[in-house]
């Protein structure tokens, strides 16, 4: 046991001493004749005091004052013990809602056996202790702030469920640190299997960092791979399956064509090994499916789909330096596939559907399009007559690139002197010279803008992620579409000049702004419905995760640096004050029955 | 002192001592000594000399044996009665001694009537005065008793113990007090050796019997003017009420084994309730 405010222990010493004093005072006794004294025994009770000091005789009643005494100031001194329980006084909870928690090797999941750790934290908090509960999924949000109400934190904890989609623990350990990572003897507990991506930018501050492990075992096979690629001998359609647990299993993989049967392949898979299979298909085909059946506990991952639209999935390799204004508006198109890159790689020719140049030097790559911000290179279709600061908007075409798109208020604090070569159409104009460039030659496009988006403040606004959309269609060369693929758990956006109804376990209507309908995800996995401005198109979302997909659950995790062991039952120095206050409260109560008794 | 009612009632009794006493003068109470008289003792066999006008001529004529018939001596019984006047039986509304005196003059009567000798003394008085005789004496009796005011007293016991080492004549001795000395028992037994029988009545106020004290005192002994300092709580007064029959026990006890009676009367008690339900009920009287 400790003290909070060892301090006040020194008040017993005054306060022991006046106690004792006022016992030393001397009753004047009031006289009374009686006919016998003898009768009466010589029985006196000191129990006020009205006169000068005598000796000081023993009395329950001043031993039990001296207790209620120290008791007061035992209490005020904070005592502290040892105590078992999840949460502090101040407790951020930070609940995993990926993927891999909805595997079910705990009954009747990981996500529910953790939900039921945060209901039991929640249970067993004081009434003065508060929680929060931030949800790690794809998009982490705080649940409910710093509170201390269990019916209302019940509540929310209530209806939470898992996502198909990989989370971002990272986020919301660094969400969790801004709220408690002030306050002394706070905690940040983690609730997950471990299944994410080690946490390097994250700082705990002055709270400590507990991880509460979930999971048994780790038995899953996952579809890595599904895509077709057309060839001069036909359209061959690839497949293939990953072993993610420890010991051989065999599974049934069933393949689809626009919804009907097109071949159940029998494997069995070693362990940590990974099957596949090519098969020539036929051309027509726009979606192909595949369903794995498998004694496995996530289910998320046993499906895919790939769809054969040129346009509907498209391989984006970003060059340049860390962007993530860019990298989101890119990753916003559900057809994009992005990859990341600090320079060209030697061998990215015929790999990507479209190349980014953002900031860097365009360099030739064989690719369908190309996108330059801010720097041209040999070969671009612009005449470049060095950089400037700032810019004016003059003009732009009505081309459907721009549409949406608004240069008015765009301020950028480095802009190249661009003027169209070659080929290339300007399509806006500024006070610097060509804004917007466009070429298009037999087989490839190329578009420019005249500044990198990290020279400016386009990324702050609206028609930031309506540009990149627009440059995508138009670089990718897509075509009307009637099916579109997403990453469950993940925003995407779809061209709408009204809105979309998205019709997916339940229907959402997200109308659109500037052209453009933000979804803000689907959450399984499977087939489902979007209607943009009334003409419907098929929607289908899987899970491509290898993180997800390894549900091993982990004994310890990095997280900020250092690695944090699973803790079943963490421990916290508690007040102990009540029991005190209860003693304290007998004591007097005792004292008063003895007074009365005696008076 | 006491209602024409009470007086009338008290007309039937007359006092019972387990004891006889040889008489001064021809009284209406009956000695042990056979004698001459009206009251039949015993019968006896006859002997040269006897009386022959008490020979019992029926028994005679029946058996042929010649019986005499023996008679008890009837004689007057010297009846003190000491009423307690010291300053302890001032306590209590109406007072002890206000009490006292009428149980005195209820006994006076009774012996009066008896044709006892009575005399009437407060306790510790040591003069001595012509006994009292027959109804007639009413007033006189009464006057004895109302002149019994407070006097000092230096307790029960040396009070008692004064009347011990007094030459009265041998009799029953009737003392009216409340006794509280812790040294009382051992004074009635001296007093009982003297061969007196003695009656103790004992008058106790309400505030001794239930005491109502409250708070922190300090007890001043109303004879003595000892100290007592005391928390007058629950606890006290029930050590008080153990003590006060604890005391009273020992002097029920030591008036039995010197063949006395012993009652405690609470003042206010009706004198009818006294004279009936405690002493004719227990023998007291006849």
């Amino acid at each position: 046991m400790s003290f909070l405010n060892p301090a006040a222990l020194w008040a017993m010493l005054p306060l022991g001493g006046i106690i004792v004093a006022l016992y030393l005072l001397k009753m004047r006794r009031q006289d009374m004749r009686v006919p016998a004294s003898f009768l009466w025994p010589a029985q006196t009770e000191e129990i006020r005091a009205n006169s000068l000091f005598q000796r000081l005789r023993f009395s329950w009643l001043l031993v039990l004052q001296l207790l209620a005494a120290l008791l007061v100031v035992l209490a005020a001194a904070r005592p502290q013990t040892m105590q078992s329980g999840l949460a502090g006084q101040v407790t951020v909870i930070v609940l995993d809602s990926s993927a891999s928690m909805a595997a079910t090797d705990v009954r009747p999941s990981r996500f529910d056996a953790a939900k039921g750790i945060v209901a039991g934290a929640i249970r067993e908090a004081k009434p003065s202790d508060r929680l929060a509960l931030i949800e790690a999924g794809p998009n982490p949000r705080v649940v409910f702030s710093l509170s201390s109400d269990p019916r209302k934190q019940l509540s929310a904890l209530d209806g939470l469920g898992t996502t198909d989609a990989e989370n971002d623990v990272a986020e919301a350990l660094r969400l969790a640190g801004a709220l408690v990572g002030g306050i002394d003897g706070a905690r940040i507990i983690l609730v997950s299997d471990g299944s994410f991506a080690p946490v390097t930018d994250f700082s705990r501050g002055k709270a400590a960092v507990f991880y509460q492990g979930v999971g048994k075992l780790s038995d899953n096979l996952a579809i890595t791979a599904l895509g077709q690629t057309d060839s001069p001998e036909g359209r061959l359609l690839y497949v293939a399956v990953k072993n993610f647990g420890p010991s051989a299993t065999e599974g049934t993989i069933s393949l689809y064509a626009d919804g009907k049967p097109l071949d159940s392949l029998a494997f069995k898979i070693g362990k940590g090994s990974t099957w596949g299979k090519t098969l020539q298909v036929a051309r027509k085909t726009l979606v192909y499916e595949a369903r794995l059946e498998a004694p496995d506990y996530l289910k998320a991952d046993n499906y895919a789909v790939a769809v054969a639209d040129p346009g509907a999935n498209l391989r984006v390799l970003l060059v340049g330096p860390p962007d993530p204004f860019t990298e989101r508006a890119l990753g916003l198109d559900p057809r994009v596939k992005l990859e990341k890159a600090t320079q060209l790689p030697a061998n990215a020719g015929g790999q990507y559907d479209v190349v980014v140049y953002n900031g860097v030097e365009e360099r030739p790559v064989s690719a369908r399009g190309v996108l330059v911000l801010g720097r041209s290179g040999t070969g671009s279709a612009i005449k470049e007559s060095g950089t400037s600061k700032g810019m004016e908007f003059l003009s732009k075409t009505d081309d459907p690139i721009l549409k949406g798109v608004d240069f008015r208020v765009t301020q950028a604090d480095k802009i190249a002197r661009w003027a169209a070569a070659g080929r290339g159409t300007e399509l806006a104009t500024s006070s610097r010279g060509a804004l917007v460039v466009k070429e298009e030659t037999a087989g490839r496009r190329r578009l420019y803008l005249a500044f990198a988006p990290l020279d400016s403040d386009f990324p702050l606004q609206v028609g930031f992620p309506i540009f990149f959309a627009n440059a995508v269609t138009y670089l990718g060369g897509a075509r009307d579409q009637s099916a579109l693929s997403v990453d469950a758990g993940k925003p995407f956006s779809v061209p709408a000049e009204k809105e979309a109804k998205v019709s997916f376990n339940g229907d959402s209507i997200v109308p659109s702004r500037n052209g453009m309908a933000v979804i803000r995800s689907v959450a399984r996995v499977g087939r489902g419905e979007i209607r943009v401005d009334g003409k419907p198109r098929a929607l289908y979302a899987s899970l491509r995760s290898e993180r997800e997909s390894n549900i091993v659950p982990q004994k310890s995790v990095s997280l900020g640096g250092g690695e944090v062991k699973t803790t079943q039952t963490p421990t916290r120095l508690g007040d102990f004050w009540r029991p005190l206050l209860a003693l304290l409260l007998a004591v007097l109560a005792f004292e008063w029955w003895l007074f009365v008794k005696k008076s | 002192m006491l209602s024409p009612r009470e007086l009338r009632a008290l007309g039937g009794f007359r006092l019972a001592p387990r004891k006889s006493f040889p008489g001064k003068v021809r009284g209406e109470r009956l000695t042990s000594r056979r004698g001459l008289s009206i009251e039949f003792a015993d019968y006896r066999e006859y002997a040269e000399g006897d009386d022959l006008r008490h020979l019992d001529w029926n028994v005679l004529a029946r058996l042929e044996t010649p019986v005499m018939r023996t008679y008890r001596d009837e004689e007057d019984l010297a009846v003190h009665i000491r009423l307690d006047a010291s300053p302890s039986m001032s306590f209590g509304e109406p007072s002890k001694l206000d009490y006292a005196r009428r149980l005195a003059m209820a006994v006076g009567v009774m012996g009066l009537i008896g044709g006892d000798a009575v005399s009437i003394r407060p306790l510790g008085d040591t003069r001595r005065f012509p006994p009292l005789r027959g109804r007639a004496s009413y007033v006189r009796l009464q006057e004895g008793i109302t002149a019994t005011e407070e006097r000092a007293s230096e307790g029960f016991a040396r009070d008692v113990r004064t009347l011990a080492s007094t030459s009265i004549s041998t009799g029953l001795v009737i003392i009216i007090s409340d006794a509280l000395d812790p040294d009382a028992a051992a004074a009635l037994n001296l007093l009982g050796g003297r061969g007196h029988e003695v009656w103790l009545l004992q008058t106790l106020s309400a505030v001794e019997i239930d005491p109502d004290l409250e708070g922190d005192l300090r007890l001043i002994d109303a004879e003595s003017g000892a100290e007592v300092e005391i928390t007058a709580n629950s606890e006290a007064i029930a050590r008080y009420r153990e003590n006060l029959r604890a005391h009273n026990e020992g002097l029920a006890s030591a008036v039995r084994r010197i063949g006395g009676r012993f009652a405690s009367v609470a003042v206010g008690t009706p004198l009818e309730d006294v004279v009936q339900k405690t002493m004719r009920r227990e023998g007291w009287l006849r």
